[in-house]
Order: structure tokens, then sequence, then C-alpha cells
């Protein structure tokens, strides 16, 4: 059964392409406007994957990824941070990847194929 | 980039930069402004991303001080610490219009808006441009010279002319 990929983007055109290229690697794929969508289409769904966009408008990126449990969530975001942050944020307990924008096509199919563990 | 050049076209300025050459542009500027006192206002990297990026390009950032507004919003961070003031959010206006009063107080020569393309994210144009106007006025009533950043995309025309009236010059990079 395809896996499921939900993408939490404020920008239509970033969901557009991600969808498209997940979806040609064959996951189910849906999407949320921002973080509060994502906290309450999540319940709704099955999920095996979050990407999560950092700067979106509403409730803070901290605060909606606490809420967050059971689901892996992998940053998809233009937002740089340092090696020591980037590495200590993959230390909480369900932050699987940094994925810094803009990303390459076959790079960002690799490494969600790695956080759901195909 | 000559910053010094483009400072004599007024203290407060718009520079508008290809999204292609903003990486280059950053650290150009920051090269110009090393070992010299900045508050420098980030709003898409953390501050301990910037000072990785400057000090790896040899920008002695000792005399920096950042306004960050990204890293609450990723995790738990103080107020402040040595060197940086920590804003809950690029949508966070007032907070960080108070956060450049404080530094400015403090008498810096520079100050760094990086970027205005950032606030259009959460904000709306008329809030930005009033924010801006604000952040203008707090540059030069310190007698600092004031740079903001913004991309030279078609989504920010509109924010770019509304700007051009806050500002001494607009220079297209």
């Amino acid at each position: 059964m395809a896996k499921t990929i939900m993408i939490v983007d404020d920008e239509p055109d970033n969901v557009t392409t991600v969808r498209a290229v997940l979806s040609k690697a064959g996951y189910k794929v849906l999407d949320a406007k921002n973080g509060d969508d994502c906290l309450r289409k999540l319940p709704k769904q099955n999920v095996d994957l979050v990407l999560m966009d950092i700067m979106m408008p509403g409730t803070p990126v901290r605060e909606v990824v606490e809420k967050i449990k059971g689901t892996k969530i992998a940053y998809l975001s233009v937002v740089r941070l340092s090696e020591a942050e980037r590495e200590e944020l993959l230390k909480s307990k369900n932050i699987v990847d940094f994925i810094q924008k803009p990303f390459d096509i076959d790079d960002l199919a690799a490494r969600v194929k790695k956080a759901v563990g195909d | 980039m000559d910053i010094n050049a483009a400072l004599l076209k007024g203290k407060v300025l718009l520079l508008v930069v290809p999204s292609a050459s903003y990486g280059e542009l950053e650290v150009q500027v920051a090269r110009e402004l090393s070992g010299k006192n900045v508050c420098y206002v980030t709003l898409n990297k953390t501050h301990q991303a910037m000072r990785e990026i400057f000090e790896k390009e040899g920008v002695d950032t000792h005399g920096f001080v950042f306004v960050d507004a990204i890293s609450k919003t990723i995790r738990r961070v103080p107020d402040q610490t040595d060197g940086c003031y920590f804003a809950s959010s690029p949508s966070a206006l007032t907070e960080i219009s108070i956060l450049v009063s404080k530094c400015m107080r403090h008498g810096f020569r520079y100050l760094v808006f990086d970027s205005l393309t950032s606030l259009l994210v959460y904000q709306d144009r008329a809030p930005v441009a009033r924010f801006i106007s604000n952040i203008a006025t707090q540059a030069r009533a310190s007698d600092s010279d004031a740079l903001f950043y913004t991309l030279d995309i078609e989504s920010q025309t509109s924010l770019i002319k509304e700007c051009s009236m806050m500002v001494d010059a607009v220079v297209k990079v």
C-alpha cells in the first residue's frame, strides 16, 4: 500500500511541485495550508510523513510540531540553520530530516523514501 | 557591491536583489561591514546560521548584534543571549520594532534588515510598509545607515514602489 505524505506549506506553487515529485514516486499526497490546518487534518488521516515548511502564517511551527505525536516530520524550508542547530533539531523525537529549499528533485524523493522507510 | 559608494546616495537604502545573487550579496555587504558595529535583523536564517556563513567568509562579526526572528519559531530559546535578541516570529512586527529600537539605543553605526521579502509571507503589504517606515525613522533618529534587502521578484513590485517613498534611495543590485 502506498505510503502517505502530508505537505504543509502556504505557497500553492511549492505544494504543486512537491506533490508532482512525490506522486510520481508512488506516494499518496495530502496537503495542508499551514500548521493549524495540519493539526486539524492529521488526526483524520493515516500519515507516514509530514513535510513541514517553517515560514508560514498562523501558529508557529515549533508549537505545531510539539502537538504532533507519533508521526514523522521532515522540515522542508528556505530557512537556514547552522550545522549545530540542524543536528540539535534532528535529535527531537519525531523530526527525521531537514531538507533545504531550493531542493533537488531526486534528492527530495530519496530523502522522503529514507524517512518513510521504503 | 561598494556599500560606502551606495551610501553616498542616502542613509536609508532599499537594496533590490536578484534571487540568484542574494546569498552572495549578503556576504559581500557583511564583508564591507566586517568589524563594525552592526544591528543585523535576520528574518530567514537563524543568527547562528548567519554567523556561521559570515565567519566562514572571513567576516569579523564581533561588532554585530542580531535580532533573530527565526530561532523561536523552531526551538525554545531565551529572549536574549550575548549578541542576539530573539523575536517570536517574523510576523511579530511590533516586537521586532521594539528590539530594533533597543539595539539602536546602543549607537549602532549600521542597521541591516534581511529581508523585507520574508515579512510578506506573514503580513499584508500595508502593515509591512508602515513597519518599514517606522524602522527607517528609527535609523534616521539614531543617525545610523540602514540597508533593507528585498528580492527582485514580481510579487514584491508594489512593496518596492511603496517603500521607495520611505527610503533615501532604491539601489538595484
